[in-house]
């Protein structure tokens, strides 16, 4: 809401400090934006152009003497349209103009020039006359030497609000200045607007077929003369943010600011009848729009007809048909309350946003739709020459607003935790005008027609409080006794977090939302997928399913940039109808932990990011952990550098290398990634309780045995045999040597096992190894088909 | 005699001082300590003197003996060290050579600024809550005194998945449910941090999906000044212990009184500069009294209950410290972005 002061300090009755008053709107009302003049200019004169010739050096420059009171200078003018006789606004040597354009005393062409005369546009006005042709040429009342702003009513700061939604009555002048009264503890004064009704004459019919209109005043006015507004008018239109067009549209437009009731003209004669019913507009009903757009109406609109065709969507835009135009010469000017959800689905679904429609939007005051309408004929009357204003026809359905609410002075208290004295509340609910009893301890307040949208005595504590001011409440902290911490699983997250970034990955933050590709790229089950209904763009339309296109984006970016080892990880979730899972994801690409100048490059490879999984399910002592070939394709992943990951029987995620068509795609080789559901680590983590184990004090053994298998033996398949086979003197078995090549026959591998034996209670004799390490040789032998590599 | 075992004691200390190898050392032991050296013979010689010099040159073959044995060790230790030394010469390295690319991870700034005001909060006694992202249009907004027709829906435009589902724009459903499910309306004090979503096109200053930390305080007597004393203290620990804080009336439709909260400017301490647009302040967050509607659909009665409500915009939070001018850069992922905090 822009304000313009002028028209604020006319409601005043004294002085007040324009600091002052933006430093109260801040902390008593609503975030001010700016205060700023509206014409952001100095060193202005008017002036009269007693001469007007032609340039000598130049074509279309004229060389102007012009009169400003006490001297007359020389200025060069290029406007077309200046001419002698003229009064106009001149800048003089030391004027500067909006956009920091300094006026300096200049030769042109081999003449000296004095200033300049100066256009609306050069003032930062353009809109102030509806089309300019070149200088702006004041009316013949303007005096030589004076102010041109202050003429003209351009002399005026604009102070500007963020309007927050539960404050309409300040998209009213008289509501600000209430607001203003009530914060700076000033009087203001209000004139009741004076109509002569002329002649009485009720020669319209209105009535409504619908609920959705409350109230509706139609006023014939006759004899009217369109013509631009005085130039007051206009001024604080502009400072209001208002493009003022002619003086019928500009009064309806100011008496909207004055009372926020939004008005309308129709042009009369351009009406066939002399009735108007507000209803629901009819099914397939259309309608062309002041902007000359035929609109197609549903059910659910309001409008305003004729008694047979829609002249008008209520509160939205009028018509074409009966817009007034500069032939109008009488009008019917509607004043009336349409139902605010309405309005607002209407404007919304015609993407018609207006200053009216808002008001409408957010609540009328019913009290003022009459006097709104005076307003505008007492105004009319003496500017556009109206000389016929009959009574107005209406409805009138409002019932009476009944905001009472009961504020006990302990509760107020209580809720503030503020000492408040009933006196200072009493002088505050006077400065705001609302009208109350004190019973005992409990103040009855009546809250005005003017503040709608009062729920419960909440919004009484919340005007008390911020006319006394937030800045004398106290600072204590909540007494209550509770216990603060972070849940299990809170805990187990920043635990994943550390974890990770030890191991030297980058967290990253990236989006939920994503294109239908990415959503279910790497989605093995085929899960649901949520659709947003009215998605932002195709790229943000469904919540993903996997992390990892997401991983492999960021991979891209950073590898465009030049950053070439990158780990990443996140935690984040995959979404369907039935649930939000948690996952921990990461990604592998590049070099790990290497040294260039010693040889070391250490490129990552599957069994770096299986390592990092075994190392995180180790640590969390969750050791029957098991990786397996996948039984079916995992989409998007090599086939053969892929693996499930298991905790008992339960699958908790998997790892592998991407698809080499996707690396290709993505222009990077070689990338590992994982995805692991973070519940199914997390409640067997939840179940481990950690008793501590005697350390072996004997000394443990060390044997090595090779074996030559056949290719496809699994390793893990030897080492569960190992493990199967042996009593609990055998602490570790580790492979510390895969071999195939030359040396065997083809079809084969060696595989070398060093195994680790150790007892609690003695020292391990030899034979006791041998005969262990012999039966799992035999083991594996049957098992497997190993033969012992000598 | 004994000016010649002087002498050659003299000669063999001497010699021995020479010895530069472990050999040479045991090549002059036998030379002149062995079986067949001048020490030996002066012993053989001992016995043909007289009675009572026997003593007085007794003494001195030992002394001087013992002389060359401690030359000796003397000399052993000094080989043995210059050995090592020389060892340890040929072993210095370039120490400035690079050392090994260890792989290096941080925590991304919004889960840090996450943590941070969690932190503060759980000292503070508050518990942490979390709920769901796709969230029911009753939780979202109908139970926080946004029914369906509401005006003030138009300021956050969601994202729905049907008519009465859609990605949260708050975590303030959250605290809705904590408080539903909490049956014997034992005081609440939460926070509820997560990622919520608007339908925002993304630019410098906007991002369709964000961090947001509310906190929720519901109980008989907590009060504003309650409020106001939380939000300094906050402010405090995240902007620095000398900052002030400033309360501003505003709206947001499930706290009344609303209020927006400014810090004072910690770039130039409240004078006015570019940071603080010369106000001295720098707005915050939002914050205000739990609305009477939002405890009744809760099942509290305003009567009896009464608290307050905060919320923290987690990259605003994380901007503002950090000086980071483009909130796309939060989820960009650019690791030498990340790697800064
Ligand atoms: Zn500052």
């Amino acid at each position: 809401m822009k304000i313009s002061l002028n028209w604020l300090n006319d409601y005043l009755t004294e002085e007040i400090n324009y600091k002052n008053l933006v430093e109260k709107f801040n902390l008593m009302s609503q975030e001010v934006e700016g205060l700023y003049p509206l014409v952001d200019a100095s060193k202005l004169i008017i002036g009269y152009v007693e001469k007007c010739e032609n340039h000598e050096n130049a074509d279309k420059l004229k060389v102007c003497q012009v009169n400003v009171g006490d001297k007359t200078l020389q200025i060069i003018c290029g406007a077309p349209n200046v001419d002698k006789g003229q009064k106009v606004i001149v800048a003089l040597p030391g004027a500067v103009l909006p956009g920091n354009f300094k006026i300096k005393k200049a030769k042109i062409r081999d003449v000296i020039s004095n200033g300049m005369i100066c256009s609306l546009a050069e003032l930062g006005v353009a809109d102030f006359e509806k089309k300019e042709t070149g200088i702006y040429v004041l009316d013949d009342n303007a005096e030589v030497g004076k102010d041109p702003l202050k003429y003209m009513g351009l002399d005026d700061q604009v102070l500007e609000l963020d309007l927050t939604a539960n404050r309409p009555d300040l998209l009213s002048m008289r509501g600000i200045a209430y607001d203003v009264k009530a914060m700076l503890d000033v009087e203001i004064k209000f004139n009741k607007p004076q109509v002569k009704r002329v002649k009485p004459e009720h020669e319209i019919n209105i009535f409504t077929q619908t609920k959705d209109a409350s109230v509706y005043y139609g006023q014939l006015i006759k004899d009217i003369k369109i013509k631009p507004s005085p130039y007051w008018l206009r001024s604080r239109l502009l400072a209001s943010g208002i493009r003022p067009v002619n003086n019928v549209v500009d009064i309806t437009n100011y008496v909207m600011l004055e009372y926020s009731q939004p008005l309308h003209a129709f042009d009369f004669k351009k009406l066939n009848s002399k009735k108007i019913i507000v209803r629901k507009a009819n099914k397939n009903e259309t309608i062309i729009t002041l902007d000359e757009v035929k609109r197609k109406l549903l059910e659910t609109d309001i409008v305003i007809t004729d008694g047979e065709k829609p002249i008008a969507i209520a509160g939205v835009m009028g018509g074409f048909e009966t817009e007034v135009d500069e032939n109008t010469d009488s009008i019917l000017l509607e004043s009336a309350i349409f139902d605010p959800i309405s309005v607002r689905k209407t404007s919304k679904r015609l993407a018609l946003k207006s200053e009216s429609s808002s008001r409408f939007e957010k609540g009328i005051n019913h009290e003022l739709t009459k006097e709104a309408l005076d307003r505008a004929c007492e105004l009319l009357v003496e500017f556009a020459d109206a000389k016929n204003c009959g009574g107005p026809s209406f409805f009138n359905n409002a019932r009476k607003t009944n905001q009472q609410f009961e504020l006990s002075f302990s509760k107020l208290k209580e809720v503030t935790g503020y000492d408040f004295e009933k006196n200072v509340v009493k002088e505050i609910l006077d400065r705001l005008d609302f009208e109350y009893k004190l019973k005992d301890d409990i103040f009855v307040v009546n809250v005005p027609a003017r503040r709608l949208g009062f729920e419960s005595y909440q919004d009484i504590v919340e005007e008390i409080v911020r006319i006394n001011g937030y800045d004398k409440i106290d600072l204590t902290l909540p007494i209550t006794p509770t216990q603060g911490k972070l849940t299990k699983k809170q805990q187990f997250k920043r635990y994943l977090r550390t974890f990770f970034t030890g191991l030297g990955f980058y967290e990253t933050n990236t989006y939920s939302l994503t294109d239908k590709t990415n959503a279910t790229k790497y989605d093995l089950e085929k899960l649901s997928l949520v659709k947003i209904m009215n998605p932002i763009t195709t790229d943000r339309e469904y919540l993903r399913h996997s992390l990892i296109p997401a991983l492999t984006d960021v991979l891209v970016y950073n590898k465009s940039r030049k950053i070439n080892d990158i780990l990443l990880f996140e935690i984040g979730r995959r979404y369907t109808f039935e649930e939000e899972v948690e996952l921990i994801s990461g990604l592998l690409h590049g070099r790990y932990n290497y040294s260039l100048w010693q040889k070391e490059y250490n490129n990552v490879d599957f069994y770096l990011a299986k390592g990092v999984i075994e190392s995180l399910l180790r640590d969390l002592k969750l050791l029957d952990y098991d990786f397996r070939a996948p039984k079916q394709k995992l989409p998007n992943m090599h086939p053969g550098i892929v693996s499930e990951i298991f905790i008992g029987e339960e699958k908790i995620g998997w790892l592998g290398k991407i698809h080499p068509e996707v690396e290709k795609q993505l222009e990077v080789k070689d990338t590992y990634v994982f995805e692991l559901e973070l519940d199914k680590i997390f409640t067997p983590y939840q179940k481990i309780n950690v008793n501590y184990q005697d350390i072996v004090k004997y000394p443990s053994v060390n044997r090595d045995i090779a074996l030559v298998v056949d290719k496809d033996i699994l390793a893990q398949d030897l080492i569960k045999t190992v493990k199967e086979i042996s009593n609990n003197s055998l602490k570790t078995v580790d492979i510390f040597d895969v071999y195939q090549g030359d040396k065997l026959e083809e079809n084969k591998k060696s595989i070398a096992l060093s195994l680790i034996f150790e007892n609690k209670e003695k020292t391990l004799e030899t034979e006791e190894i041998d005969t262990m390490v012999n039966r799992i040789v035999n083991a594996l032998t049957e098992k497997h088909k190993a033969k012992l590599r000598r | 005699m004994e000016k010649k075992i002087n002498k050659l004691v003299e000669e063999a200390l001497q010699e021995l001082g020479k010895a530069s190898k472990l050999n040479d050392l045991m090549v002059l032991k036998a030379k002149y300590l062995g079986k067949k050296s001048q020490f030996n013979d002066f012993m053989r010689e001992l016995k043909d003197l007289p009675n009572n010099e026997k003593p007085k040159v007794g003494k001195l073959v030992n002394i001087g003996k013992n002389k060359i044995n401690h030359k000796i060790e003397e000399m052993k230790e000094k080989i043995e060290a210059d050995k090592i030394n020389q060892k340890l010469k040929e072993e210095t390295i370039d120490v400035t050579l690079p050392g090994k690319k260890i792989a290096q991870g941080k925590k991304h700034i919004f889960t840090q600024t996450i943590e941070e005001i969690e932190d503060i909060f759980v000292g503070l006694g508050y518990e942490i809550k979390e709920g769901p992202e796709i969230e029911e249009d009753k939780y979202n907004f109908e139970m926080l005194n946004l029914p369906k027709d509401h005006p003030a829906r138009d300021m956050q435009d969601s994202l729905y998945i049907s008519e009465e589902i859609l990605l949260r724009t708050h975590t303030s459903p959250v605290q809705v449910r904590s408080l539903l499910e909490n049956a014997d309306k034992k005081p609440v004090k939460i926070i509820s941090p997560g990622r919520v979503y608007r339908k925002d096109d993304d630019d410098q200053t906007h991002s369709h999906q964000f961090g947001q930390v509310e906190a929720l305080v519901v109980d008989k007597k907590t009060s504003l000044s309650d409020l106001k004393g939380t939000l300094l203290l906050a402010a405090q620990k995240l902007f620095g212990e000398e900052r002030q804080i400033r309360l501003r009336p505003s709206y947001f439709p499930f706290t009344e009184p609303s209020v927006e909260v400014d810090v004072s400017c910690y770039k130039c301490n409240g004078t006015g500069c570019s940071m603080c647009k010369n106000t001295g302040w720098i707005e915050i967050l939002g914050a205000g009294m739990v609305n009477n509607n939002v405890l009744k659909a809760c099942g509290y009665d305003p009567n009896e209950f009464q608290g307050f409500a905060i919320g923290f915009g987690v990259e605003r939070i994380a901007m503002l410290r950090h000086g980071i001018d483009d909130i796309r850069l939060l989820y960009t992922n650019d690791l030498r972005f990340n790697s800064q905090f």
